[in-house]
């Protein structure tokens, strides 16, 4: 893999490889917590947290986990940063836990952490690894944070709690249920396309080899997706 | 077997403008080009030679190839060319021209059959230039050629059911008993048990005639079609008529079956009774442009602008001309091109049928569904050509669609079924092809 | 000699067809839904007739512009939107906000229908999908059901003289209230969505289309008839139930829309016994008082399965096996 500045592999995650808008990893919780704007800070910050710690120890670990049983592994090292995230919010934010709720724990399977662990820290630097999780996890934040500003302003006419519309019109409540959830993300991942056009062509040619999906996607083996 | 009691098919308006009339000969043209190649098979060699004085019913065109049928001169006169030249099929093919010296000298070799046998019978058929004149254009001698008692049932097809066409429902009018004739001595000479004349309720005339004329007769029934398209088509005429499938690929033979058009059958019986060879052929000129539209007779060969003239020449601009009926007929670029054995109408038009319109999305509305006479699922085999899924379009059996068109005529969104299907069927048998090669080389 | 032609136009065969093509048939549908709009204006006055025009006006104005915005053909012209906005406004209450009948059309048209490709791919049928999110979204607006003083006592009386609305007959049903008399429900004096509550001028819409052959009686017939022999099962009165609500709306106007039904009779009678049931089911023991659009919704995405469960035996091959 080519040398990249530290700058790109940060900003790499923000949009270029943005990991739910242009990877689509980890759907599951970002439809069921996008429902609030403030939802997706709590999570973006889990989960940025849990990334970047995983990210430095398995970048660490690389030379030491032997290959054929690497992914569990991988899951001991992210299991353990996100018990300690999982104890400390129960400890300090009982509220807070009851909303992100089982989606804490759920972080251990994130096809995020797993996925950058497989395809970035297992394979860079320390350092690298530890930029690559921040951007990565921001990247998650800012997507999560804008659908659920996006959700709450439809389905309940408020955005980061605070009165928007809701005064003046009845909020249209399903965007807040999940086919509403569905709705918004296939939009915004519309409107991402639509707006990164030239860069996410540029992966193609690449054929799949960014995309994790790529030893079961149909799609690897004629050459591309329009992801 | 899931089949009803009739198969589907469409109501198309029927349009016979021309029926009733009778059929009036044309009058004889200057000069007729003769192509080589008027049937399935191989195509005739020339047998005269530019100068050569021909007479009418005189074979100009042989072959020793068994899939074929002799063409013989349709007017006396002189050989003038024998040029390559692209005939109505979009083939490039050799005419031979001749120009008529207005005489219709009848030539020496036209003398009744004497038939003692059935190898004299089947030799007859052959040297009487037959072909399906249905449209298939099947030697005639070919498909009598069965097997000794494997046909229980000839079928007369009376049921013409193309709109505009009115040639067959005139011929059974004028020589039903003609045609009965030829039945009874192809069942004698093929040893077939069973004769049944098929034809379309609307023509309640010619059932009646037919009744009339074989009133005591119990090896030849008369059975009333319903007056749906595509009764004419062979393996529904079979199942209306006898109740037995012949499914795609298999001839109607397989089942027992030797189909017929009537005026085959008519100008067979007329080769029988004086020798004189398949020359001329039945056409209804029609269409909303043809002054006056009527049924002619017209020699082979003759062009078909000047049979339009003989009718009195178009009213418009003419936009589209078919050969055939406007359901499965043939649209043509030019109208100089000749006429051809297996031609049974000329239909001009200006813009009412010219230009398709626009093609829509399907709305699964299952209207070709339920016209699909061969049971088929037009609309989900459109969506797999879509797809070039050749595994779908197996699955829902494209190769027995046998291309009537009901399907596409019935669309409301105007999509060109059956011609999508052609292209399908073309896949299917490149895919078959490929799988049989990779087969022959592990 | 003869003049000759040449550059004839030259085509494929077949060379007519059929009168009716897609414009055609839609129209044949808004005409048949001339019935149900004339007795939602009768009973509810003019504000029903204003709801409608806003539902068709804003659904055909989001089909031209979505196909415009994502640069595809023009087919407002195949009245398909029109339809749509017909239905999805005789599935609302007449005290509708019009915004909300509008977001109503942008979920039916754009989300429904053309984020899945336009008419002939979308999965479900578009005017339930606008109906369900607006039932879902704005739960109170989409119940709150007005009353005229043309409708059944039982409806004014439980209502109140003053109330400007009351429950639905399966409202009262529900409570164990006294219903209108099965007269009232087959006219439509009663209160409900705009489009189904005369199960007579539905009816008379219902066999124009099959006159005119645009759809075949078939899920019509199967989905009344299983909702009647549900209701006999369950010892209710058939005509009560099968007048109430959406049946007759979705029954003759929503289920039989040919892209979200099976394609071929067997299929059908399945899908139309298949909404009946469960339109049933939903009516006894979910928490809604009314189950036609959910159960339609959910046949709609059955129908693939159903297609190729029924899929025709070609001439000449056996069933199962290839010959």
């Amino acid at each position: 893999m080519e040398k990249k500045s530290k700058l790109s592999i940060f900003t790499n995650g923000l949009i270029k490889e943005n990991p739910i808008l242009v990877l689509v990893l980890g759907t599951c919780p970002t439809l069921a917590l996008s429902t609030a704007a403030m939802n997706g800070i709590y999570m973006g910050l889990a989960l940025t947290f849990v990334l970047t710690c995983s990210n430095i120890f398995i970048s660490a670990l690389k030379r030491i986990i032997p290959d054929s049983v690497r992914i569990p592994c991988f899951i001991t090292v992210i299991a353990t940063f996100v018990t300690i995230v999982q104890l400390v919010i129960k400890a300090y934010m009982p509220e807070l836990d009851g909303i992100l709720g089982v989606y804490i724990p759920l972080i251990v399977v994130n096809c995020i952490i797993l996925g950058r662990a497989e395809m970035f820290a297992s394979k860079n630097t320390i350092v690298d690894s530890a930029i690559d999780g921040l951007g990565m996890g921001i990247g998650y934040m800012i997507a999560l944070t804008f659908m659920g500003c996006v959700r709450e302003l439809i389905g309940a006419g408020t955005v980061f709690g605070m009165a928007v519309t809701v005064n003046f019109l009845t909020p249209f409540s399903i965007a807040t249920l999940p086919p509403g959830g569905f709705f918004v993300f296939g939009c915004i991942i519309a409107l991402m396309n639509k707006l990164t056009k030239g860069k996410v062509r540029e992966k193609q040619e690449n054929k799949c080899m960014g995309c994790p999906g790529s030893s079961f996607c149909s799609k690897s083996q004629e050459g591309g997706c329009d992801q | 077997m899931s089949l009803g009691k009739h198969l589907r098919g469409a109501h198309v308006d029927h349009c016979k403008n021309t029926a009733g009339m009778p059929i009036i000969p044309m009058t004889l043209p200057e000069r007729v080009s003769i192509p080589m190649s008027q049937h399935i098979g191989a195509p005739c060699q020339p047998v005269v030679a530019v100068g050569d004085h021909v007479k009418l019913g005189q074979l100009i065109g042989n072959t020793d190839a068994p899939m074929s049928a002799p063409i013989h001169a349709s007017v006396s006169g002189d050989v003038v060319a024998i040029e390559q030249f692209m005939t109505q099929n979009g083939r490039v093919d050799t005419n031979i021209i001749i120009q008529a010296d207005g005489k219709q000298e009848v030539a020496e070799t036209v003398v009744p059959p004497v038939i003692d046998s059935r190898e004299s019978f089947l030799k007859a058929v052959r040297d009487s230039g037959l072909v399906g004149l249905g449209g298939a254009s099947f030697p005639m001698s070919v498909k009598y050629n069965v097997p000794e008692g494997s046909a229980e049932y000839l079928i007369l097809n009376g049921a013409e059911c193309e709109p505009y066409i009115t040639v067959d429902h005139a011929a059974m009018l004028s020589y039903g008993k003609e045609m009965i004739a030829g039945m009874k001595t192809t069942m004698k000479w093929l040893g077939i048990k069973h004769g049944i004349i098929g034809i379309e309720d609307n023509k309640p005339d010619a059932i009646e005639n037919f009744r009339k004329l074989l009133e005591g007769e119990k090896d030849i029934e008369v059975k009333a079609l319903a007056h749906t398209y595509p009764q004419g088509a062979e393996r529904v005429i079979i199942y209306e008529c006898t109740g037995r499938v012949c499914a795609a690929g298999m001839l109607p033979i397989n089942v027992g079956c030797i189909v017929s058009n009537v005026v085959s059958m008519l100008k067979l019986e007329q080769y029988f009774e004086t020798g004189m060879p398949l020359v001329s052929k039945f056409l209804t000129v029609d269409g909303n442009l043809v002054a006056h539209p009527q049924n002619v007779e017209a020699p082979i060969g003759t062009a078909i602008n000047e049979i339009i003239d003989f009718c009195g020449g178009t009213t418009g601009e003419v936009k589209k001309i078919l050969l055939g009926g406007p359901m499965m007929g043939r649209a043509i670029p030019r109208d100089d091109f000749a006429i051809l054995k297996s031609n049974n109408a000329i239909l001009v038009f200006d813009d009412l049928f010219a230009n398709r319109p626009d093609e829509t999305a399907c709305i699964n509305c299952g209207r070709c569904v339920d016209a699909c006479p061969m049971n088929l699922m037009p609309a989900r085999l459109s969506r797999a050509y879509k797809d070039k899924d050749v595994d779908q379009l197996r699955e829902y059996n494209v190769m027995t669609c046998m291309d009537c068109g009901c399907c596409a005529y019935v669309c409301p969104a105007r999509k060109p079924l059956n011609f999508e299907f052609r292209m399908a069927k073309g896949l299917v048998q490149e895919d078959d092809k490929k799988r049989k090669e990779k087969e022959a080389k592990n | 000699m003869a003049d000759k032609h040449t550059n004839l136009i030259v085509s494929a065969a077949p060379h007519v067809n059929a009168p009716q093509d897609t414009a055609s048939i839609m129209r044949d549908v808004c005409i048949a839904l001339i019935p149900a709009v004339s007795v939602a204006v009768y009973v509810f006055g003019l504000q029903a007739l204003i709801l409608t025009l806003v539902c068709c006006a804003a659904c055909v104005f989001m089909e031209w512009a979505t196909r415009r915005i994502m640069g595809r053909p023009d087919t407002t012209s195949d009245w398909s939107a029109m339809v749509t906005g017909l239905i999805l406004a005789l599935n609302l209450p007449v005290s509708m906000p019009y915004w909300m009948a509008v977001v109503g059309c942008f979920v039916a048209i754009v989300v429904a229908k053309q984020f899945f490709g336009g008419l002939g791919q979308n999965f479900a049928n578009p005017a339930i999908v606008g109906r369900i999110a607006l039932f879902i979204g704005f739960a109170t607006q989409m119940s709150t059901w007005a009353v005229t003083p043309r409708m059944s006592s039982a409806i004014v009386n439980v209502a109140g003289a003053d109330a400007i609305s009351g429950p639905t007959p399966l409202g009262l049903l529900a409570k164990g209230s006294a219903v209108p008399t099965n007269l009232e429900m087959f006219l439509g004096n009663i209160n409900g969505s705009m489009g189904e509550i005369s199960a007579a001028a539905l009816i008379i819409g219902g066999v124009y289309l099959v006159i005119r052959k645009v759809i075949s009686p078939v899920i019509p017939l199967s989905f009344i008839g299983s909702v009647a022999v549900m209701s006999l099962v369950f010892g209710l009165d058939p005509i009560f139930q099968v007048c109430a609500g959406g049946v007759m709306l979705g029954a003759i106007f929503m289920a039989t829309d040919y892209v979200t039904s099976p394609i071929t009779n067997a299929g059908k009678v399945i899908f139309g016994i298949g909404c009946g049931v469960l339109t049933m089911l939903i009516r006894m023991y979910g928490s809604y008082p009314e189950g036609v659009s959910f159960a339609i919704l959910f046949m709609n995405i059955l129908v693939p399965h159903i297609d190729s469960l029924t899929k025709h035996v070609a001439f000449g091959k056996e069933k199962g096996g290839k010959k």
